[in-house]
């Protein structure tokens, strides 16, 4: 038991009765063999049984974390109840000002490869993007959400990361397509980024190859979801 | 497209509390048949005379955190101008009829505590050193 300092993940670290190696009976543990510590800890306790499971707000569970503490289960954004007077007040600026949001969205198209045509067919009158209050807009300062839409080769990723920089916040990036999620079909080629979110914070990823037009507006639709649980102003009263 | 006159006339129609229910969450006064409610409790509406191409068919979610992803596979197709008939027609789209299916209607469970995780199912190919000391 001495020992057991040298065997850091907590995980591997077997209870002290059984001298065993660890068997691939023990589902926890084997799923998740060795990774870093806490990443470890987090994704081997978050299991699809918890589908579920609403608002497992803080209990201990599972073995404790490579800090020592014990692990924590934080509910979601979205699902956490609201308290007092103050927060429901905040909440209500809040959804004002998501919803200001999600109504007039304007991408930064970056329009890359094929994706992009997807991405013109729905500024067409048959999606018509404009209902929603979806403009193009050309300039990276007037936009709010950038759609990375195509191949980003490595050559293009500097330019990628300046237009996101130039990006007033607060701002969102789709990334549309195999090829911006990560890479797609040129995964393997030595010109290509694989993945644009190695360049920039990537809120939505729509898959396909090139996605449809309903596909992106889907994605843009989570986006409007992931809009309407941000909580600003009650982020600014906590601290 | 809204007149003043499509508005009142389907006002009369529907009435004060679907109006404003239909205002809330669809921006639109539209009046039509009622065809029928999903496993998960969508409703379904379809107006093929009065209403515009791509208009016709409409639904009211049951959540007031709506999303496509909510409605059933063949009410998708059935919205989506894929097939005529709706699938309280159409036998081939009917649900719970194939062994394979799951019972019940899966929304996206992205952003949520059922998202999807990859994981991996092969046995680790190293372990550990477990230090165990012999005894003498």
């Amino acid at each position: 038991m001495a020992l057991r300092g040298i065997c850091s993940p907590p995980h591997c670290a077997s209870p002290p009765a059984t001298n065993k190696p660890l068997l691939p009976a023990k589902p926890t543990a084997a799923l998740f063999p060795f990774r870093a510590g806490p990443i470890a800890c987090i994704s081997s306790s978050s299991s699809k049984s918890q589908a579920t499971e609403v608002t497992p707000s803080t209990h201990a569970e599972g073995p404790p974390l490579v800090s020592g503490k014990p692990r924590r289960e934080v509910p979601l954004p979205s699902q956490e109840k609201k308290e007092g007077a103050m927060q429901y007040a905040l909440t209500t600026m809040d959804q004002i000002a998501n919803w200001a949001r999600q109504g007039s969205l304007w991408p930064m198209t970056f329009g890359l490869a094929c994706c992009a045509i997807e991405m013109m067919h729905l500024s067409t009158p048959r999606y018509d993007q404009d209902r929603l209050g979806i403009i193009f807009r050309a300039s990276p300062r007037q936009s709010d959400v950038m759609i990375v839409a195509g191949t980003l080769t490595n050559k293009m990723a500097p330019a990628l990361r300046q237009v996101y920089d130039q990006m007033p916040d607060p701002r969102w990036v789709i990334s549309m397509g195999s090829c911006a999620n990560g890479g797609g079909y040129y995964h393997y080629s030595y010109s290509v980024t694989r993945g644009c979110d190695r360049i920039v914070p990537v809120d939505v990823y729509v898959p396909g190859c090139p996605p449809t037009s309903e596909a992106l507006m889907y994605g843009i639709f989570q986006l409007q979801k992931k809009m309407r649980h941000t909580r600003i102003t009650r982020m600014w009263y906590r601290k | 497209m809204s007149t003043i006159t499509r508005t009142l006339r389907n006002i009369r129609k529907i009435g004060i509390r679907d109006f404003l229910h239909q205002m809330q969450y669809q921006g639109d006064t539209k009046a039509g048949t009622f065809i029928a409610a999903d496993r998960y409790g969508n409703k379904y509406y379809e107006n093929l005379d009065d209403e515009l191409p791509l208009r016709t068919r409409w639904v009211d979610y049951k959540e007031s955190e709506f999303s496509p992803d909510q409605l059933d596979p063949g009410w998708h197709a059935w919205m989506s101008y894929i097939v005529d008939k709706p699938p309280t027609e159409d036998p081939i789209l009917r649900t719970n009829q194939r062994s394979w299916e799951i019972p019940e209607h899966r929304p996206n469970m992205t952003a949520s505590r059922g998202a999807f995780k990859t994981y991996s199912t092969v046995k680790p190919k190293i372990h550990a050193w477990l230090p165990e000391a012999k005894p003498r």
